[in-house]
């Protein structure tokens, strides 16, 4: 592990990983009623806990290849296996994921700010 | 590295917003056969949802659907019905409406308790995201 992962790009991985979900999520809601959909799931946690672990952050930019489809929860007669109400409980996650990273880069931003003004307030 | 997800109270929530949705199926399907039979013949049978614990913090999940035995098949007398045996009695379905309306009812709210609960648990998180604004 790095003497000092790069917070900013740590974040913004972080952040690129919960957009993607969030589109993945929506995507398996529009699905709702698709025969034989199966839903997907982003693994960027994991992805970018590696990342953090071999101080190779700057490389995490293939968004794509961070989904897969767990198939772990039972499919209805249609063949299809989204779940409204376990969406939308992933859907509370991630959202407060986002938020947590967004705030974070926010103090980031806002720390450098002060920096260059030379005003401290 | 070991990542695990967060956000525990929430999986709980879902796992009783499920069990809920599926006891109102079990309820819907209850009263859509009210009036019907099965393949051999027989009255429908109600149903019921049975769920179970998944561990001391782990939520609930559906355990099976079971068939409630002990409610007696109604025998009505109604000779000009196809359905009737050869004395005129009918014998019909052990789904009673006001009970399957009670289920609904009690189903109906511990599907909108667990809906507050995941509500309470994100004003929670926001609450706590305040702190790093």
């Amino acid at each position: 592990m790095p003497e000092r992962p790069d917070v900013v790009q740590a974040l913004e991985a972080g952040l690129r990983g919960t957009a993607l979900r969030q589109a993945l999520i929506a995507n398996n809601i529009a699905n709702l009623n698709t025969p034989g959909f199966r839903r997907n799931d982003s693994l960027f946690e994991k992805v970018l806990a590696d990342a953090v672990e071999d101080g190779t952050l700057a490389d995490l930019h293939e968004n794509e290849a961070w989904v897969f489809t767990p198939g772990t929860t039972p499919p209805n007669a249609q063949g299809n296996d989204v779940d409204l109400d376990m969406e939308v409980g992933e859907l509370v996650k991630n959202s407060a994921l986002h938020k947590t990273y967004v705030r974070l880069l926010g103090r980031m931003y806002r720390k450098l700010d002060m920096a260059i003004r030379e005003d401290v307030r | 590295m070991n990542v695990e997800r967060v956000g525990s109270p929430i999986d709980i929530a879902v796992s009783g917003l499920k069990a809920q949705s599926a006891r109102l199926n079990v309820i819907a399907a209850n009263i859509a056969n009210a009036d019907a039979r099965t393949e051999s013949g027989e009255p429908y049978r109600r149903r019921d949802l049975v769920v179970r614990s998944t561990g001391a913090l782990g939520g609930v999940a559906v355990a099976r659907v079971g068939e409630d035995g002990t409610g007696k098949f109604k025998r009505v007398f109604l000779p000009g019905d196809a359905r009737a045996d050869k004395d005129g009695y009918v014998t019909l379905s052990n789904v009673e409406l006001p009970v399957e309306m009670m289920h609904m009812l009690t189903a109906t709210r511990a599907y909108q308790a667990n809906a507050a609960v995941l509500k309470r648990f994100q004003d929670l998180t926001d609450a706590t995201l305040e702190l790093i604004r």
